[in-house]
């Protein structure tokens, strides 16, 4: 087949539609990677805007700017924004659009789950902005804590703004999650082991990974508090036996270990260009890899350094100063790495070379001011002042701006195809890196003269009145050199010359590709042997879009790609992977219908939503999979493979697996909660418990036995059964329970109950849902996916069941 | 998923550790249990830690054929000395002050 009749054939298949259609169908990573960042970048600009509204406040004292109510709404916007709307979908647009061109795939494993995240991105965002320009923003700090942000409080729906509109964006970011998981570990280059796997991908497994454990401690608190606003179950409510602490505990252990989701990928680009602009290789990859790993888990052990002064025995503060110290090494191991890298390679000073100097610089700054905030007395002293903002500015900046900064002037060529004219950039990055380091710099000086933070005016005999217009002045440098970068790129587009492939002569498989990259990628798959496929063989493109590797072809109109063994990247079979889709965009619609239903008090309504979305959920799974057996089909080279339809462990198996990592972490949150309320809280124990009773347990128990079996051999009416009786045990045991809002007992008791609830009447549903299938067709000896990845959900709902039964009945038997 | 769960081990005994001992302690003094048996409950715990986490490192080593391999066995070994260094303040602070 001649090259250009390939690339007809796949084109037909992978293409996004023209116009509207397109825009709401599509599925393809390219695409949605390119609306992330496109989006991302909106969102930062708003969040500078407000963070332009602060300084305009504060450049002068006694300023009558704007009154402290809308300051409030300001500084938690400009958080809530950078952090939740900007930082974190700016990388997952990333590593949406680079991750299956550097591992040599066609697409994302699971492109249909990438596209309703981007749709709840983006409504779940919109929510948010809408709400701040009705005046009605979030205005109790981007933390939330409780009691400010509870009903007292904040009577309005201000908190409710951010508990609901941050869920429902957080729901992309869990989808990004499994989605980035499951591409690393199955959608790789034939080949490509995990050793050989570019450093890029490591950064993001850990980070994704870090995701899938991060986010459930957060979104069960928003849940929890959301549910105390809205029908008054005291979960934070000391006098009923609640604990604003627990917000904390659950906002902290996913604060902290954010911070660390928000470095890794920019650390990751780091590593990533730095050997490329200093024309070596990446100096000690394994201890790169050691270092990826071990900040991984060791920053899920520091959450309670930002509780230092909540009354916590000094034992425990001693555990998590000792973490929050151990950190900073896997850190210096990879600056250290970093330098080695520069020292023993040539670098050209281009414009990412320029970027990542200017991410040294800020970030080692922020470094040793963290030090000095880590030294109990100095804290003591510096403890919300403006000096902490400006410390938290330097490392966030540092460690994420401007390495995404070079990140973009380095895959900027890949994404438009186009050279950069004239030295717009190198003026930007001037202004950026004069204009900060203005602002931050001096705000250290103001902060160590006493000013704190947060507040919206100060007298003029405090002395502060310059720092702080010169810090104003700075900020407005800032902006000015943002707005070069945009207007630099729009020229690019519009009037850059085509650029050659490959520009930075970089070895990693997205430069083997036609630039801009065709929807498909590469038009055949290529097989590696090493770290640098294309320092091996810099013709590899060439010679890919000739045809020469594997699944050259377009067959059936499928969308393929290879799936690999984990380890070893030997391949195991073909992904077929599922096209534009309506269900998706429906779905998220629906979602946003239920979110706003409760935001509008409309809690009758909201039910009708979730009805939808199961509907939605019904066909958008039903849409999926074939009546025939297919068999292994030839991909090239002589080899031959089953197809997904026919794999054992499908890429939406795995998804399911990591879905349900996340939402054990969810569950174990929940536990903690309770636990931590019943020692710690106090007005413990309750007036009433749970009265004993055998029948109802019972019940649950034979549910959860009905289940396992009934998943195991096959028998599916079984299994069905059966996790209905888990709902009616669940039931059972709630109507012996002491009403949820009359103390935090019976809270935490239904919150229990709902989760086992969820999961079985989901479970029941997969089942209903297997019935169906098999009445239609779809399954066979050979094609039994469903059945497997029905298994994994019902198990756990059984698990879960259980473990419910047990928390909730035994304190009654024990009593 | 094995070369995976190696490269965890070392760093998931750390975890469990932390979340033990942690929780440990949450109960020692929300119950407040006699001082000195408390203290040597916590004690105990860090040694099986430190023993486990030692465990884990001496198992990894043991197998060093490829990169991965010798990365896993080197975070092995963190994971030993983060279980050692996190819980220095048991032998040396109060424990519910
Ligand atoms: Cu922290």
């Amino acid at each position: 087949m001649s090259a250009l009749k390939l690339h007809y054939q796949l084109h037909a298949i992978w293409r996004t539609e023209p116009g509207w259609r397109g825009h709401l169908r599509s599925v393809n990573h390219s695409d949605m990677g390119k609306r992330f960042i496109v989006a991302a970048f909106v969102f930062f600009a708003i969040g500078g805007v407000l963070a332009m509204l602060i300084r305009a406040q504060l450049a002068t004292p006694r300023s009558a700017f704007v009154g402290p109510e809308v300051y409030n709404q300001l500084f938690t916007m400009h958080g809530s924004i950078m952090m939740f709307l900007f930082a974190i979908p700016m990388f997952e647009g990333l590593t949406m659009y680079l991750l299956p061109k550097m591992l040599g795939s066609r697409d994302l494993a699971l492109p249909r789950l990438s596209a309703l995240g981007w749709w709840c991105y983006l409504f779940g965002g919109t929510i948010i902005i809408v709400a701040m320009l009705a005046g009605v923003a979030p205005d109790a700090g981007w933390f939330l804590y409780p009691p400010l942000s509870g009903k007292t409080y904040t009577p309005g729906i201000n908190s409710d703004v951010w508990l609901l509109g941050i869920t429902f964006v957080e729901i992309s970011a869990m989808c990004a999650a499994i989605e980035i998981t499951v591409t690393i570990l199955k959608l790789r280059a034939a080949g490509m082991s995990l050793d050989k796997m570019p450093i890029f991908a490591w950064y993001m497994l850990a980070t994704a990974g870090m995701m899938v454990f991060g986010f459930p401690p957060l979104i069960l608190g928003s849940i929890l508090l959301e549910v105390e606003r809205a029908f008054g179950w005291p979960f934070y409510t000391p006098e009923l036996g609640g604990s604003p602490l627990l917000w904390q505990h659950l906002f902290w252990l996913f604060g902290h270990p954010e911070v660390y989701i928000i470095f890794l990928p920019a650390a990751g680009a780091v590593s990533t260009i730095l050997p490329v602009m200093a024309r070596t290789r990446l100096l000690a990859h394994g201890a790169i890899v050691a270092a990826i790993m071990a900040l991984a888990f060791l920053s899920f052990g520091l959450w309670v350094h930002h509780m230092f002064t909540t009354g916590i025995p000094h034992m425990a503060l001693g555990f998590f100063s000792a973490a929050s110290a151990l950190v900073a090494v896997p850190t210096a191991v990879q600056v250290f790495a970093w330098i080695g890298t520069l020292w023993q390679g040539r670098p050209d000073l281009k414009l990412p070379m320029l970027y990542l100097i200017g991410f040294f610089i800020v970030f080692v700054i922020g470094g040793l001011t963290g030090v000095m905030l880590a030294m109990v007395p100095f804290d003591a002293q510096a403890h919300d002042t403006a000096f902490v903002t400006a410390h938290l500015h330097y490392v966030l900046v540092g460690g994420f701006v401007f390495p995404m900064l070079a990140a973009a002037y380095y895959w900027l060529p890949h994404i438009t195809g186009r050279e950069r004219v004239l030295q717009v950039g190198e003026a930007a990055f001037w202004l950026i890196f004069i204009g900060f380091n203005m602002t931050f710099f001096l705000m250290h000086l103001t902060g160590l003269l006493g000013m704190p933070r947060r507040i919206d005016t100060y007298p003029e005999e405090m002395g502060w009145t310059w720092l702080n217009l010169l810090s104003s002045v700075g900020a407005f440098l800032q902006a000015f050199g943002f707005a070069l970068v945009v207007i630099d790129v729009l020229l690019q587009i519009r009037l850059g010359r085509m650029h050659r492939r490959n520009p930075w002569r970089a070895t990693t498989l997205e430069w083997a590709m036609p630039i801009p990259s065709p929807t498909y990628n590469f038009a055949s798959l290529p097989v590696v042997a090493s770290r640098d496929p294309l320092a091996d063989d810099p013709d590899l493109g060439v010679a890919l879009a000739r045809g020469d590797g594997l699944l050259a072809n377009g067959r059936s109109g499928w969308r393929e790609t290879i799936a690999v063994d984990m380890t070893s990247g030997t391949p195991e079979h073909v992904a077929i992977l599922p096209g534009n889709s309506w269900w998706p965009i429906l779905t998220a619609a629906m979602l946003g219908g239920f979110f706003l239903a409760m935001l509008a008090g409309l809690y009758v309504v909201a039910p009708v939503f979730v009805v939808a979305v199961v509907g939605l959920g019904w066909c958008w799974a039903w849409s999926n999979g074939i009546r025939i057996d297919v068999g292994p089909v030839p991909i090239g080279n002589g080899l031959s493979l089953p197809t997904s339809f026919e794999a054992v462990r499908t890429t939406g198996w795995w998804g399911s697996v990591f879905a349900l990592c996340a939402s054990a972490t969810l569950f174990t949150a929940l536990i903690f909660g309770y636990v931590f309320l019943w020692t710690i809280a106090p007005n413990w124990p309750p007036p009433a418990l749970i009265a004993p009773s055998l029948a109802g347990p019972l019940l649950g128990v034979a549910g959860a036995a009905a289940a396992v079996v009934g998943s195991r051999s096959g028998r599916r009416t079984l299994g069905l059964a059966g996790q209905l009786a888990i709902v009616a045990a669940m039931v059972w045991l709630l109507a012996a329970a002491p009403s949820p809002s009359s103390h935090a007992y019976g809270a935490t008791s239904a919150m229990l109950a709902a989760y086992a609830i969820f999961h079985a009447a989901l479970a029941a549903i997969m089942y209903a849902f297997l019935i169906a299938r098999a009445r239609a067709g779809f399954h066979s000896q050979a094609r039994d996916g469903e059945t497997r990845i029905v298994r994994l959900w019902s198990d756990h709902a059984a698990g879960a069941g259980i473990a419910v039964i047990a928390l909730l009945a035994l304190p009654g038997w024990l009593a | 998923m094995r070369v995976l769960l190696r490269l965890s081990a070392g760093l998931i005994g750390w975890t469990v550790a932390f979340c033990l001992i942690y929780a440990l302690h949450g109960l020692g003094c929300a119950g407040a249990w006699d001082a000195s048996r408390f203290r040597w409950a916590m004690l105990v715990a860090w040694g099986i830690s430190i023993a486990a986490t030692l465990g884990v490192a001496l198992w990894l080593t043991r197998r060093r054929r490829t990169g991965l391999d010798r990365a896993a066995a080197a975070l092995g070994w963190v994971g030993l000395a983060a279980t050692i260094i996190t819980f220095i303040p048991i032998a040396i602070v109060p424990a519910c002050a």
